[in-house]
């Protein structure tokens, strides 16, 4: 088991509803493969520093999953497939700093 | 009268070694790491207040002889910023 940070770029149009879709579809496919989240971070609508995909904002989410190596094959596999990402990184590290969350000023209202 | 004059000498001379060319090390001006002191800020892909202030205006990594980064600290930054130009947040 090994310790991940994982973040996810969805589109700029998508709605309210189809981000918490986005969200509670990755987190049922970690948790139905044997994975253990341990924070799930909604960092909201940000400026994107350059084009992606004619896409000048996006909206980031941010997991920390304790897991192992191959569920993340199969989640990025799935990821790449989908239309409403642009982009994604895992991270792997070897202790989560839970306290801090750099982007909490841009976006109180999700912090719920 | 003459021991004073020896005296005298003695102390223009030493005055005179802080000013010349080949200083002793101790007066050279030595910068220390900003990222390696005890209460430093962490190195993190996420933390891009920090990575903003060591690149440059064009987006390029400074050199840490400008920064006078460790080069242990220097290794870490590089791959954050890179990390953080992948997400699209620098």
């Amino acid at each position: 088991m090994n310790n991940y940070e994982h973040t996810i770029i969805a589109r700029q149009d998508t709605s309210v509803s189809q981000i918490k879709q986005i969200k509670e579809k990755y987190s049922d496919f970690i948790i139905k493969n044997n994975g253990d989240i341990v924070q799930t971070q909604d960092w909201g609508l940000m400026n994107l520093s350059y084009l992606i995909k004619k896409n000048k904002k996006g909206n980031y989410i941010h997991f920390k999953i304790k897991c192992d190596g191959s569920l993340i094959k199969e989640l990025e596999k799935n990821e790449k497939l989908d239309k409403n990402l642009l982009r994604f990184l895992t991270v792997r590290v070897k202790n989560f700093d839970l306290k801090t969350n750099y982007f909490l000023k841009d976006n109180k209202t999700n912090e719920k | 009268m003459k021991s004073k004059k020896i005296n005298s000498k003695k102390n223009k001379s030493s005055n005179f070694s802080k000013l010349s060319i080949f200083q002793p090390n101790k007066y050279k001006f030595k910068k220390t790491c900003p990222l390696s002191s005890k209460d430093a800020p962490i190195v993190d892909y996420k933390n891009i207040k920090l990575l903003k202030r060591y690149v440059s205006e064009n987006g390029k990594i400074l050199p840490s002889r400008i920064t006078n980064i460790s080069q242990k600290k220097q290794r870490e930054l590089s791959l954050s910023i890179k990390r953080a130009r992948n997400l699209a947040l620098l």
